[in-house]
């Protein structure tokens, strides 16, 4: 248990562990909790991870943890951490094995009340439309330039496929395509494994979920969303799938024998980095940013499959499904901010965190079966938590715990009970990912609106979980 | 038991134990492919996959085996169940893996990480680690 004496209460959902808590801080670490949820805060390891963070070269202002933040390796899930362009480093562990990691949310033109009755059918088709579990592949399966052009276009790409429609990416974070990628630099072994992926959920806590608008909180901002009481959703939660898991698996070996190159010594070496500047930062950089566009080209496939398994069971004079907006919670980027009363270029390091921009739609997918958030990013963001927010719900139970505490049997008569249809590839991962593994996704949201770094917008309800 | 698995808030914490570097390197393998849950085939085809690897010390040498290993798993959906080193140094590993050909895998990893892993041996010459893998 993490020891709070040491800890100042900055605001009620701020607090900081000063410099000197530990001598080799650069910077102290600054967290978003409710008091009362301090005791789930401090039961893991996240906050000695996150002091660990404030140790590494060039880092600007804090180091940050989001309400949802638990232990992770390395940065703590729920990480955000700023450093210099010029004397600062670059972390893959601090951007996590799921590059661009995501979120991506559909508006449709139904009603909750018009789907009611086809929701079995719509989990089904959703189920079969999106391959989902590990090692089953996508319908795409593409090589040599091909390949390399997803990575370089990401979305983009898509839609040149014939996936998509225009419309679609100008609701995606950075476009759904970073400038900067080099897919020369993204090894043999990490294209080999995303060669199949494209269009895939893959296991763990991904999903499809079709939900509802619950309670609208601010209805001008809802309404420029396009989102109504009553209208159905589809939220689609995937990644950069084995390809990304690759990258940074090839990255942090590669940081690791090289860093002390660069002088660079920590306390844990899944914290591997080097400086940004640095031919190896660079190439990190370009990498990531490939399977951050092979991610989006992902989340794009994902998006018409699940068009398509609409169409199938509605017909095709189903109304479009609409991009309200795409964002990567596992990312770095180079952004600018007012540090100190001057204005610098730094990399932000997001690790289960959400780019939070002012008037930006922030999505917040809560755990399976309880609800979800749409919030709109706000300008204190850009001041205290550079430009971020939290990403989920986070999870407060290990998942042999979970799988202790109830099996899938159970669980499925609960949501049941509850009208909720689940279609699941995997017992063991249906288990794992209960409800009450994880935080309430209503106080974690609470202390983000509450902070000023984004506000409440909507809440949605799910009708169907679709999972691998 | 020479692996178990210990509790972790998201991933997966596991204790890894051997008498030798051979035998921490083996069941570190093995625990790694027993969390995959392999969904064995009928008749599996028997396969063999050669690595050879060095990195700056044994704790890098282990977590860079195992990715290693992983990619083959995930990528030609192979099962070990047999491992003979040919090389195990400090820094540097030549291995040939036996197993199966596989339906598929129940679970899925995305990487052994170096986070926690320290390889190293006990007053009662027991060799040991911890190894979290990013699930």
């Amino acid at each position: 248990m993490f020891d709070f004496q040491k800890i100042r209460k900055i605001t009620p959902v701020l607090w900081e562990i000063p410099r000197s808590f530990r001598d080799d801080m650069r910077v102290p670490a600054r967290f978003y909790s409710h008091e009362a949820m301090l005791h789930e805060v401090g039961a893991d390891r996240a906050l000695e991870q996150l002091v660990n963070v404030a140790t590494l070269p060039g880092i600007q202002g804090w180091a940050l943890a989001m309400p949802d933040m638990h232990e992770g390796y390395g940065f703590p899930i729920g990480g955000v951490a700023a450093f210099d362009r010029q004397e600062g480093i670059i972390s893959p562990g601090g951007i996590g094995y799921d590059i661009n990691c995501g979120v991506r949310l559909l508006r449709t033109g139904f009603a909750k009340e018009e789907i009611k009755d086809f929701l079995r059918d719509v989990g089904r088709t959703i189920f079969s439309h999106v391959p989902s579990g590990v090692g089953r592949g996508g319908k795409l399966s593409l090589r040599g330039q091909d390949f390399d052009a997803v990575l370089l276009l990401g979305a983009r790409r898509m839609l040149e496929l014939g996936y998509g429609i225009e419309e679609d990416l100008a609701h995606i974070e950075s476009g759904g395509k970073l400038e900067g990628a080099q897919p020369a630099l993204v090894s043999e072994h990490a294209k080999y494994r995303g060669r199949d992926q494209l269009g895939t959920m893959g296991a763990g806590n991904h999903f499809v979920e079709v939900g509802y608008v619950e309670t609208i909180f601010d209805a001008a901002a809802a309404q420029d969303l396009h989102l109504a009481q009553g209208q159905v959703t589809v939220l689609i939660h995937t990644g950069s799938r084995g390809l990304g898991h690759q990258v940074a698996t090839d990255y942090i070996r590669l940081m690791n024998r090289v860093m002390e190159n660069y002088g660079i010594h920590l306390p844990d070496r899944e914290l591997a980095c080097v400086p940004f500047s640095s031919k190896e930062g660079q190439e990190y950089f370009a990498a990531m940013q490939a399977a951050a566009n092979f991610a989006w080209a992902n989340r794009q496939l994902v998006t018409c499959e699940v068009r398509e398994a609409f169409q199938r069971v509605f017909g095709q004079e189903t109304p479009e499904l609409s991009v309200v907006y795409d964002v990567a919670h596992n990312i770095a980027k180079v952004e600018e901010y007012e540090i100190k009363g001057v204005r610098k270029e730094v990399i932000v390091h997001r690790k289960g965190a959400t780019r939070a921009f002012p008037g930006q739609p922030v999505l917040i997918p809560g755990s399976m079966g309880t609800a979800s958030y749409v919030l709109l990013g706000q300008e204190a963001s850009l001041v205290q938590s550079f430009g971020s927010s939290c990403h989920g719900a986070g999870r407060r139970m290990s998942r042999t715990r979970a799988r202790r505490q109830t099996s899938a049997a159970l669980l499925r008569e609960d949501l049941s009970a509850q009208g909720i249809v689940i279609n699941s590839g995997s017992k063991r991962g249906l288990a794992e990912e209960a409800p009450f593994a994880y935080k309430d996704i209503d106080d974690v949201v609470d202390v983000i609106h509450e902070a000023g770094i984004a506000k409440k917008v909507a809440r949605l309800r799910p009708l169907a979980v679709i999972k691998g | 038991m020479p692996y178990s698995f210990l509790e972790h808030t998201a991933d997966v914490r596991m204790r890894v134990t051997g008498d030798s570097p051979e035998g921490l390197f083996r069941d570190a393998l093995f625990g790694m492919v027993s969390l995959m849950s392999p969904e064995t085939k009928k008749e599996g085809e028997k396969i063999r996959r050669k690595i050879a690897l060095d990195a700056p010390d044994r704790t890098a040498l282990l977590i860079d085996f195992l990715n290693e290993a992983l990619v083959w798993m995930h990528t030609e959906s192979e099962a070990y169940t047999e491992v003979r080193f040919h090389t195990l140094g400090e820094r540097k590993l030549e291995a040939e893996l036996e197993g199966e050909r596989v339906a598929g895998f129940g679970e899925d990893i995305k990487a052994a990480t170096y986070h926690e892993a320290e390889v190293g041996k006990d007053p009662t010459g027991t060799w040991a680690t911890t190894i979290i893998f990013d699930i």
